[in-house]
């Protein structure tokens, strides 16, 4: 039975389910302003902004919805917010997705007899949760819920206490189980400390993707874009150590990867060599670890981890020479031995007098997210010894998020009534008798803390879009059924007064409460500087573990399951956008794939897009291969996020599910162990690749430009031009020619029509490749605002994605020499000499006065000559019919088309399209000030994909305007340069060389 | 359709004998015969002597019509609306070269059939016919009236033409 | 004594003769006709329900796989407008240059290039995006006010090909009327009242002669310049590009010359069967095909020049990218495409050095139809090889084409051969009045004397 036939038989029984599905209680938005009368805020053509909290990761960030007419139709970074200070990363963007996702629960739902499920009405719901809980004992009573810090968390206790349930269990897949159990042994304190990447000049990660998906990317991203990047002659250097290199790692100016598992054992090393030759102030308590790290010296921990005891002396010098921060996490911090790196992180901290300085408790991070595996997996075991009557489940999908071996959905059978307050038919509300969709967060009132003083708020942005309540709701009203005690417990009527009665007490000042409610809900919520807490070196830390992960022998490999940056743990699997998001370190879309290092890929006979059959201990999965040479001989990678049974069209029955490869048992440290010994075999199927990327190797053609700290600091220096016969400048003197020629035309056209305007901008781009992480953010924010259509698996594998923005990844050395990755964000480059537009027969392309190279979509007759002749391949054609529901590559199922842009055109079959600069804010700022009067600042246009880089990378201006950022970037004569500019071609996308601060 | 007019049919095999017969009717002082040849026969087109056919002029101003709307065609449209593409000047004479010589050749060939078309009906002879002369035969048709014909047909017999009738 | 005076009968055939003998060829058609026919229009059938496919579903349904925009389709396009070139080639520069062995195949030549000028004209169509606005390419006054873009050379192409088209149909045209006019006087029935229709009331009176000679002269001499402009033209398609192996300043005259080269195989290849079915072994002789032989060898080694060429200028323009493209194509993934144009348009036609080759029938009509084939990938290689490979490397792709262009590639030979088989059986596929000419007139006395 699979997902659809499921759907169809929803669909069947019961007339309820079938309009159910096709989309009821949707009547009030259908019109396309959902008042009878518009309020004085709603302007029909003006959008409404509201200040809300992503959820989609427990980062917290703030972000504003855009809602034009009533309805959400994108969402940008809260500026206030001083978490992610106006950025957001991929799966923030996709938020609406998850709003609009045509498999959301669109009522609540009962399992009939026949074992299907059928649609029930709320009161029917209830009564059933009353009456069994009436029914049973409270300490049967469980209730599951994912990273919840804020009001719905202390309404969850306070309901199970009222009950006499056990206390609720929390369980996020990254629960960061090691680095509490890691500080509590080394510091006395299990909370996480602030890691502040800005300040450090220095970082040194083991293992920590604090980019990807560890803690706080967006904030940790621009935190390391303002350290690192290359500003007037000054950067900072960052070191990773991981045997695979993450997208965090593409960023970095070297890569060491040790033996997986090892790298506690490497800062254990440093901090020997930081100790032994003083070249840290180090503190005096060190003397109770001083045999701890006698143990460690550099010629034996080579030995274990594989790298040179110079390069251990280096790093040691390197680490203490600038102000530094060493971080160890991410899936470098999930196996067995996990809590030994951190450990070792901590040690090597403090040694160097970071604690303190870049590393401070107080501003805790995710301070009562304390979730745990191990608890978890207790719970199976009750379960499946039927020790629990009820169980509640809501955020979190544990069926899915645990290896298969602990058997979560297995044990779940025992139960007598699960209720499932999933949002999706997810793994595992499809185990539950009860499924009680709760609102989308744009949907909901909520709070989060995401860290100790900062506290945010959700609101409702719009009508719900189906026939959803809040969970927080249903409580109350089943407390209220339950009467007695329970009742009385609680005194809020919703879940609105609960949230506003806390708020209440957090309230500092003495102003009249609905004054700081209103204006926390303005700035999205309410944040404090909680005190700077001192910590020393525990007494127990000379015990601190010491273990490595054991390396695998003789056939065997060293598996690592690392989370997607676009599907984290899985949970953004269902959003079309960040499915087909090209991953930013493979550049694969859609499907899950193992990374095999070549030289073991070549040992093994494994060859790019074979299928291979990867068995561990525990299970088997069969997975395509990808040959990538960030990734060290003899581990190989899955990424988690794929795999799903159910959760919707774009997410079930897609890929492998990575985990059930992994042990059961919690680790030491009570979380789940990411690394796992596999064997290989080759199928000798072969699965083409569903990926934009053509060749990964730039030809030395100069299309992603770096250069070194050194070679800028002493430019007299020769050091030799990379791709220098390639991107072979135009002469002078043909370029003097070229610029006359240029101004005679400019004179010409000044004569005539619009051209003949007076002081009109000309629009321009710069890049700045020496913060751009590749991160992909910008990409799903451009899909949001333009109304690009996705193309699914079969399409991506024809190179038909629609991106307008693409991130080129391309390698340069491996092998013997150190692998660099160079990102490079490709637009239309909106060139000054456009081969695209002469080619053109009826001027669908033609060059606009202000400098943008356009593209009239209504002249376009698809003749396809202007992508041939485009040198930077940024044209996309329409091959279907992406906006017809008839047709198979419809992209916007009901009710996903809500969030298309009402200000871009939905493009139609055949004809061309690409970046537009995002014209539409342009002309709509342009319009906004004509009104207002006031004259273009620079600044004031923002494209989507400036808008959310979280590192800054992008700027978006006026050539024209002498004093404006981008005039002052595109004149960078250090760094900037054009792609391919010796074709003449002009482009109006100024790129500023990566720069890489090598070992000196 | 208006009757043919009566006259004299004489078939020819030989190519010399029709040409003497067409000297000896032009000395004769006889204009408006007409000669059917199933091939353009050079010998006889001297004999007849006609000037030059005036199609060439039609080829020639067709041509410059043609050449001329090219160039003022696109230079015009390019100023008409104006659109800057690819950084180059609004009218470039250059690429417009191939348009106006296209139509240099377009206007010139429709000319030259509009002009043969034409002068074929300006100089359209009436006469008498014979479904051979389109094969291997050729015919000298001489309008006269009933009571000359005998002299006609006498001198046509006299220059080796095979068979004579008169048709009315 | 000149024998001219007084041929031999039995070699030279007299006007009646020619007459009649091609007449002939429009008797009432054998079964195998209507089979033929038959077959060739269920091919049709089938590539024009692919076409009306992919106008429904879009252009998805095709192989295209981005960098590679421009496939099959226009591969194609270019492959009979090349075709499209001996005809006028044959018909108009030879007549300028008074050849006489032209006069027995100019007919089938020239009939061979409007149907192919027919047939390429439909492939731009079928290859844009959106077909129901194709008429966009043509400067009309609209409502939009807008006007085509001249700079583009897709419009030098509608403006070329639609010249080329009428030009050549009247050529086809008027060369026709005085045989129609033979065969009105020799037909009957229905074809009788038809003929006469046709025939313009044509009847060789001697100022029919005057205008029509002239004219045809000033056809020729206006077609003379459009044959070569023609193909140039479609020619700069590519080369005004930047897509290095296309932005090259030889690609007209080696555009023209491979027209030529296919278009000639192509007349092979049709006159082959076509002198066995209608037995013209009397009117097209080996001499005329050894004399097409030779017009194939001239034009073959223009295009192996060419080819040598683009490859020594790549490397001598010292340009990476260039360089790049046409190692690419040498021995990248398209390697064996190259390598079949190499052989079929470079290597066999050097077998045409020996006469034995050049008078031997069937040797021809295989080396025809190896031509034809190496021509159509010639095409192939310029525009997609060079597609698949050019400036970013990230952006670098393989395209395979999908069942639904190789079902409108079929079509659109079938189209070809429909309107080809419709002409052959109803026109004289010879020309009766040309090749009359050439045979001189019977005289009483012999000349001089």
């Amino acid at each position: 039975m699979n997902r659809r036939r499921f759907l169809k038989v929803l669909g069947v029984t019961g007339g309820g389910g079938a309009t159910a599905l096709s989309g009821c209680s949707t009547d009030n938005v259908e019109k396309l302003i959902p008042y009878l009368v518009p309020p004085e805020n709603e302007i029909p053509g003006l959008a409404t902004w509201y200040a809300s909290t992503c959820r989609e990761c427990p980062a917290g960030c703030g972000f504003h919805v855009r809602v034009r007419e009533g309805r959400a139709v994108k969402v940008e970074g809260n500026p206030n917010s001083p978490i992610n200070q106006g950025k957001l990363c991929s799966r923030g963007q996709a938020a609406t997705q998850g709003l609009y996702n045509p498999d959301r629960v669109r009522a609540p739902l009962s399992r009939g007899d026949n074992g299907f499920f059928e649609p029930i009405t709320w009161d029917a719901a209830l009564a059933r949760i009353t009456e069994r809980l009436n029914a049973v004992s409270g300490d049967r009573v469980w209730f599951v819920t994912g990273n919840e810090a804020g009001a719905f968390d202390s309404l969850v206790s306070e309901w199970l206490a009222a009950l006499g349930a056990n206390p609720s269990i929390v369980y996020e897949p990254f629960g960061y189980e090691a680095m509490r159990h890691a500080n509590r042994v080394v510091f006395g304190s299990d909370s996480i400390p602030a890691y502040d990447f800005a300040a450090a000049q220095y970082v040194l990660s083991f293992g920590a993707d604090f980019m990807d998906t560890w803690l706080s990317p967006v904030e940790q991203t621009r935190q390391f874009s303002e350290g690192h990047s290359y500003d007037s002659g000054r950067m900072g250097r960052y070191v990773h150590v991981e045997p695979r290199m993450s997208m965090t790692a593409m960023s970095a100016d070297e890569w060491i990867a040790p033996n997986p598992g090892t790298e506690g054992a490497l800062a254990l090393g440093v901090a020997h060599v930081i100790v032994r030759d003083r070249l840290a102030s180090v503190p005096s308590d060190v003397s109770r670890i001083q045999t701890l790290l006698d143990r460690n010296d550099p010629a034996s921990v080579s030995g274990v981890t594989g790298v040179s005891v110079a390069t251990i002396e280096r790093l040691a010098h390197e680490f203490t020479a600038h102000s530094s921060l060493a971080v160890a996490g991410g899936v470098g911090a999930q196996h067995d031995q996990a809590h030994a790196s951190v450990a070792a992180a901590n040690i090597l901290n403090y040694v160097a007098g970071n604690v303190g300085n870049t590393v401070t408790f107080g501003a805790d991070i995710n301070p009562s997210g304390e979730s745990s595996y191990a608890s978890v997996a207790s719970l199976v075991d009750d379960m499946a010894a039927g020790r629990v009557a009820v169980l509640f489940v809501h955020g979190a999908d544990p069926a899915y998020a645990t290896p298969a071996n602990l058997g979560f959905a297995a044990a779940m059978r025992a139960v007598e009534f699960k209720v499932s307050f999933s949002r999706f038919l997810d793994d595992t509300a499809m185990e539950a008798d009860l499924v009680l969709p709760d609102h989308d967060p744009l949907e909901q009132w909520n709070d989060f803390e995401p860290r100790a003083g900062v506290y945010t708020l959700q609101q409702p942005v719009m009508q719900p879009v189906f026939d959803t309540r809040q969970t927080g709701d249903v409580l109350l009203a089943l407390a209220a059924q339950l009467g007695g005690s329970v009742a009385a417990t609680f005194t809020a009527a919703s879940y609105k007064d609960y949230l506003q009665a806390r708020w209440q007490r957090l309230q500092r000042d003495r102003r009249p409460f609905d004054v700081f409610w209103t204006e926390a809900l303005q700035r999205g919520g309410m944040w404090t500087e909680p005190g700077e807490r001192a910590v020393r070196l525990a007494a127990g830390a000379a015990t601190v573990a010491e273990g490595t992960w054991p390396q695998p022998s003789g056939e065997q490999l060293t598996l690592i399951a690392y989370p997607s940056p676009a599907l984290y743990d899985g949970r953004g699997a269902n959003r079309p956008w960040l499915q087909e998001l090209p991953d930013p370190v493979t550049k694969l879309t859609w499907n899950s794939w193992l990374e095999i290092n070549p030289v073991t890929a070549e040992r093994l006979g494994i060859a790019d897009g074979e299928m291979i059959e990867v068995s561990s201990a525990h299970r088997t999965v069969t997975v395509s291969a990808h040959l990538y040479p960030g990734i060290k001989e003899d581990v190989v990678a899955i990424p988690m996020g794929q795999g799903h049974r159910w959760f919707g069209r774009y997410a079930g029955a897609r890929g492998v599910n990575v985990l059930d490869l992994l042990a059961a048992e919690p680790t030491e440290f009570g979380g789940m162990g990411h690394f796992t010994a596999v064997t290989l075999r080759n199928t000798k199927d072969y699965e083409p690749a569903a990926t934009p990327a053509g060749r990964s190797r730039q030809m030395g053609r100069g299309i992603a430009q770096a250069t070194t700290l050194a070679a800028l600091a002493h430019p007299e220096e020769q050091h030799e031009e990379e791709h220098s016969e390639h991107a072979a400048p135009v002469p002078e003197h043909i370029e003097e020619v070229l610029d006359e020629w240029q101004e005679a035309q400019y004179r010409e056209w000044k004569q005539r029509g619009n051209y003949a305007a007076e002081d009109l901008p000309r629009w321009a781009m710069a890049i700045d490749l020496s913060k751009c992480t590749g991160c992909s953010a910008c990409v799903t924010a451009c899909y949001a605002e333009n109304n690009i259509p996705t193309v699914g698996e079969k399409l991506m594998r024809r190179e038909r994605g629609m991106a307008w923005l693409r991130i080129e990844r391309y390698f340069e050395g491996g092998g013997d020499e150190p692998l660099e990755v160079r990102v490079l964000p490709m637009m239309c480059q909106h060139c000054g000499n456009a081969p695209c537009e002469p080619v053109c027969p009826v001027f669908a392309a033609y060059h606009t006065p202000d400098g943008l190279n356009a593209q009239v979509y209504n002249r376009c007759v698809g003749t396809r000559y202007c992508s041939n002749n485009c040198p930077y391949k940024v044209r996309y054609f329409n091959w279907w019919d992406h906006s017809n529901e008839n047709d198979a590559a419809f992209s916007f199922p009901d009710p996903l088309h809500w969030l298309l842009n009402p200000d871009v055109t939905v493009r139609s079959k055949g004809v061309m399209e690409k970046c537009t600069f995002c014209v539409q804010r342009i002309r709509g700022k342009q319009n906004e000030l004509k009104l207002s009067g006031e004259s273009l600042q620079d600044g004031d246009v923002v494209p989507a994909c400036q808008q959310t880089c979280p590192a800054n990378a992008i700027v978006f201006g006026d050539l024209n305007d002498p004093d404006s950022r981008v005039r002052a970037m595109a004149t960078d004569s250090e760094r900037g340069y054009h792609v391919l500019g010796s074709l003449n071609t002009r482009p109006a996308v100024t790129y500023l060389k990566k720069v890489t601060n090598s070992a000196d | 359709m208006k009757r043919e007019p009566a006259g004299v049919i004489a078939t020819f095999r030989h190519v010399d004998a029709a040409t003497d017969a067409i000297k000896a009717l032009k000395e004769l002082a006889y204009k408006d015969f007409i000669v059917y040849t199933p091939v353009p026969n050079v010998e006889v087109a001297a004999a007849v002597g006609h000037k030059v056919s005036p199609v060439r002029v039609w080829t020639l101003i067709g041509g410059l019509l043609g050449v001329t709307t090219g160039f003022a065609m696109t230079l015009w449209m390019s100023y008409d609306y104006p659109l800057v593409v690819g950084g180059k000047p609004l009218g470039s004479v250059v690429p417009y070269v191939v348009i106006g010589f296209e139509l240099t050749i377009l206007f010139g060939a429709l000319a030259t059939l509009m002009g043969v078309a034409y002068n074929a009906w300006r100089t359209n002879q009436r006469g008498g016919f014979d479904p051979r002369f389109t094969n291997d035969t050729i015919g000298i048709f001489v309008p006269c009236a009933e009571d000359r014909s005998n002299a006609v047909e006498q001198l046509l017999t006299k220059n080796g033409a095979e068979e004579v009738r008169y048709e009315t | 004594m000149a024998t001219i005076a007084q041929p031999q009968q039995d070699a030279i055939p007299t006007y009646d003769e020619v007459t009649r003998d091609i007449a002939a060829t429009l008797g009432k058609p054998k079964p195998g006709y209507f089979v033929l026919l038959g077959i060739v229009l269920v091919v049709l059938l089938i590539g024009a329900i692919a076409l009306m496919y992919q106008v429904r579903y879009g252009l998805g349904v095709a192989g295209y796989r981005p960098p590679v925009l421009w496939g099959v389709y226009i591969t194609t396009f270019v492959f009979w407008v090349g075709i499209a070139h001996s005809g006028t080639l044959i018909s108009a520069i030879l007549y300028l240059f008074r050849s006489a062995w032209r006069t027995s195949v100019y007919r089938t030549a020239e009939a061979m290039t409007v149907f192919a000028v027919m047939t390429a004209g439909l492939f731009p169509l079928i290859h844009v995006g959106r077909i129901w606005y194709a008429y966009w390419l043509f400067p009309y006054p609209n409502q939009r006010q807008l006007w085509v873009n001249f700079k583009s050379p897709l419009v030098w192409d509608v403006f070329a090909v639609s010249t080329y088209f009428t030009v050549s149909t009247c050529f086809l045209i008027v060369g026709l009327i005085p045989d129609v006019a033979a065969i009105r006087d020799l037909a009957t029935g229905w074809r009788k009242k038809l003929y006469k229709l046709a025939a313009l009331s044509w009847r060789g009176t001697d100022q029919q002669w005057r205008h029509y000679t002239r004219a045809y002269l000033y056809l020729a001499a206006l077609a003379t310049p459009l044959v070569l402009s023609v193909h140039s033209v479609v020619s700069w398609d590519f080369a005004m590009s930047i897509v290095p192996g296309w932005h090259a300043t030889i690609f007209a005259p080696y555009f023209v010359a491979g027209a030529i080269y296919s278009g000639v195989a192509m007349v092979v290849t049709l006159l082959v069967p076509l002198r066995k079915v209608f037995n013209m072994e009397r009117y097209i002789t080996v001499r005329h095909f050894e004399n097409l032989a030779k017009l194939l060898l001239l034009t073959g080694l223009i295009v192996g020049y060419a080819y040598g060429v683009e490859y020594f200028i790549a490397w001598y323009s010292g340009n990476p990218f260039e360089r790049a493209s046409f190692w690419n194509r040498a021995f990248g993934e398209y390697w064996w495409a190259t390598w079949t144009m190499i052989l079929c348009n470079g290597v066999l036609p050097l077998f045409l050095f020996f006469k034995k080759i050049r008078t031997s029938i069937p040797a021809l009509f295989v080396l025809s139809l190896f031509v034809n084939l190496g021509m159509w990938f010639e095409r192939f290689v310029i525009i997609v090889v060079s597609l698949s490979f050019e400036y970013e490397p990230y952006a670098m792709g393989h395209y395979t084409p999908s069942w639904v262009e190789f079902a409108i590639l079929a079509g659109s030979f079938a189209w070809f051969f429909m309107w080809f088989l419709l002409f052959a059986k109803n026109f004289p596929t010879v020309s009766i009045t040309e090749v009359k000419e050439i045979i001189p007139m019977p005289r009483k006395r012999r000349l001089h004397e």
